[in-house]
């Protein structure tokens, strides 16, 4: 009977103390996740570079000419001082160009690169960095998306067609 | 010891049982309620705070655009944390190896587990705490709108660092509050408990005391009932307990009383007759010697009797006069010792008694109950124990003490408590003694009659060290007349 009564005692007593305990104040957190994060308009030409062997997206400001032919341009010039004080490399050579760009009659508007240079001897990065380029640059201008694909050809055979890597 | 039986009585007692069930119950509810809200308030403060703070950053954020350049060189990043920091918090912009924080020198408060998630491209915050402060961490990448409605990450990852402060601050208050609301409600429950507590515990205190009333004897007590509750039926049962017990009591006091008044009444009708037959028996002493044989005897036995007879109704009509309360003390200043050696003196004692008399003992008493007293208890000496019987006197400021001694064969434990009862014969085969069997009661009634204030006389039996019976009679030095009360 006693020991029943303490325990019950005790039981009240736990009780009231864990709720007394459970924190007074602001108490920290884990991590919180909220939506998606807010997105804006980019001005300028997307070209995608390398830093530490990823592709990476860089803007360029303010584009005289939106087409895919003048942004391989661009980033056949490869990257500019700053870029390379920030460690962005590419693997583009600078002798890709000068470059056609057509678009195909697919529905999503496939895009084929033409160049002098020997589509071949591209590294596989290399590869990654125009059809990424070319497609950021098209979509400016026509319908082509992220599901686009893009075959580089050279004179010694063609690459693709593929999609870019970076969705 | 005492002291602390009665504050565990009380400790265990029916009021603070109930304050303490009250107080339990009262803090239970307004832990459960103040908590509980508390706890809500904060987790609504918080959520307010939290969601004002994104709201406020995305807003900060949206003016940021359209994005010119990436990627940012160091001074675009310190540029930026500047404009998006202000009083209540500071940013902390990081694009890869660059990061440039505005507004605070504050150690890199940024937790790992933040940033992996804002690099997963979702807006995230977490509470930390920051320097013994608590402070919110909100951050997101800044993304590019595609011409075909998706967005792409960009690098640039902003942090906002916002002091919680204000918050800690609002919450304290209603912590407090809380704490107050359940002090306050503390006490209320604790008045209403010995509110209640009182309404209950009167009516069993007044039962209580009516109780020990009526074991003191006054039969006459009886409870108000009030209301219809328990209690109420509790104290009328005990009503008509007490009535009973009254009633019956009476009745049997009245029987006792019919009882005394008939044997006083019967004493008294004796003696007429009985003062008749003393004057015969008289004449028939004187002519005895003449009678011859049988007839002699019978005389003389007729005489005896009748004088034994006459005795007994004495005896009797003497205790009627204590039961009914109308004994009275002549009370006078009496030197003992000549008082004890008188009474000897007159029953031709004075020469087989050792008496132990020192003179001077001068105590207010009543001559003649002394004198019956004594000589009952030296009568009684002679008759039922053994010479030497000594009689002893002794005295202190408040008492008298005689002490009477015979070295007989003593009393029979059994006997003993008996002693002082009306016509107990210690002896039952001697259903016949000298004695009325009332003398040594009437002596314990004229003994219990001297008082004065607390102290009363009295008259114990017991056995000697050496054997033999010794009976002490003790009485106030200074008895007060208080009348025949018993």
């Amino acid at each position: 009977m006693t020991g029943r009564r303490t325990g019950r005692a005790l039981l009240a007593g736990g009780l009231l103390l864990t709720l007394l305990t459970a924190g007074c104040g602001v108490r920290p957190s884990a991590v919180i996740i909220g939506r998606p994060p807010i997105s804006g308009r980019a001005q300028g030409t997307w070209l995608y570079l390398l830093a530490q062997g990823e592709l990476v997206l860089v803007l360029r400001p303010a584009p005289t000419d939106p087409s895919p032919a003048a942004a391989l341009a661009l980033l056949a010039a490869g990257p500019q001082e700053n870029e390379r004080d920030q460690g962005f490399t590419s693997d583009v050579p600078a002798g890709l160009g000068p470059v056609t760009v057509t678009e195909g009659t697919g529905q999503s508007g496939d895009l084929t690169v033409r160049t002098d240079a020997a589509a071949h001897v591209l590294s596989a990065h290399a590869v990654d960095q125009i059809i990424c380029t070319a497609v950021a640059a098209a979509a400016q201008v026509s319908a082509a998306n992220t599901a686009t694909t893009v075959t580089v050809v050279g004179p010694d055979g063609a690459r693709g067609p593929r999609a870019c890597p970076m969705r | 010891m005492t002291l602390w039986r009665r504050i565990g009585a009380r400790v265990s007692g029916l009021r603070v049982r109930l304050v303490l069930a009250f107080a339990l119950l009262g803090v239970t509810t307004t832990v459960a309620v103040a908590s509980g809200s508390y706890f809500q308030a904060r987790t609504v403060i918080l959520q307010q705070a939290q969601d004002a703070a994104v709201m406020s950053l995305t807003e900060q954020l949206t003016k940021i655009y359209p994005i010119a350049q990436l990627p940012p060189t160091q001074d675009d990043l310190e540029l930026l944390a500047q404009r998006l920091s202000d009083r209540e918090s500071f940013a902390v912009v990081v694009y890869r190896d660059l990061r440039a924080q505005g507004g605070s020198e504050a150690a890199d408060p940024l937790t790992p587990e933040l940033r992996q998630k804002v690099r997963d491209g979702r807006i995230a915050w977490q509470r930390v705490s920051l320097a013994g402060e608590p402070a919110l961490l909100i951050g997101t990448q800044l993304a590019l709108d595609r011409p075909d409605g998706t967005s792409r990450p960009s690098g640039v990852e902003v942090y906002s660092v916002r002091n919680l402060v204000p918050e800690q601050q609002s919450i304290d208050r209603l912590a407090t509050r809380a704490w107050l609301t359940g002090g306050l409600s503390l006490v209320l429950a604790v008045l209403l408990a010995l509110l209640s507590a009182r309404g209950v515990l009167r009516p069993v205190r007044d039962l209580g005391r009516a109780a020990r009333r009526l074991g003191e004897g006054d039969l006459t007590t009886r409870l108000r009932v009030r209301g219809a509750d328990e209690l109420a039926d509790v104290a009328r049962t005990f009503n008509d307990t007490a009535g009973t017990l009254e009633r019956q009591v009476g009745e049997l006091r009245r029987l006792e009383s019919d009882a005394r008044r008939f044997v006083a009444d019967v004493s008294h009708e004796l003696r007429t007759p009985l003062a008749a037959m003393t004057a015969v028996t008289d004449v028939l002493d004187e002519e005895a010697e003449h009678l011859p044989g049988d007839a002699g005897r019978a005389a003389r036995l007729v005489s005896q009797e009748t004088q034994n007879l006459t005795h007994l109704v004495n005896d009797l009509i003497e205790i009627s006069r204590f039961d009914s309360g109308t004994a009275r003390l002549a009370l006078d200043d009496v030197d003992v010792a000549a008082a004890v050696t008188a009474t000897l003196r007159i029953r031709g004692w004075l020469d087989r008694v050792r008496t132990e008399l020192p003179p001077g003992v001068v105590a207010r008493l009543d001559p003649r109950r002394l004198d019956v007293i004594v000589a009952n208890l030296v009568g009684n000496a002679f008759r039922h124990g053994a010479e030497p019987v000594s009689v002893r006197l002794g005295a202190d400021p408040d008492w008298v003490t005689v002490e009477v001694a015979d070295r007989g064969p003593g009393l029979d434990p059994e006997v003993l408590p008996h002693v002082f009862d009306r016509l107990y014969k210690a002896d039952t085969a001697r259903t016949r003694s000298e004695g009325s069997g009332l003398g040594l009661a009437i002596s314990w009634e004229n003994a219990r009659l001297h008082r004065h204030g607390e102290r009363r006389g009295s008259l114990v039996a017991g056995n000697g060290a050496h054997g033999g019976a010794v009976f002490t009679l003790r009485l106030p030095r200074d008895t007060a007349d208080t009348g025949g009360a018993r």
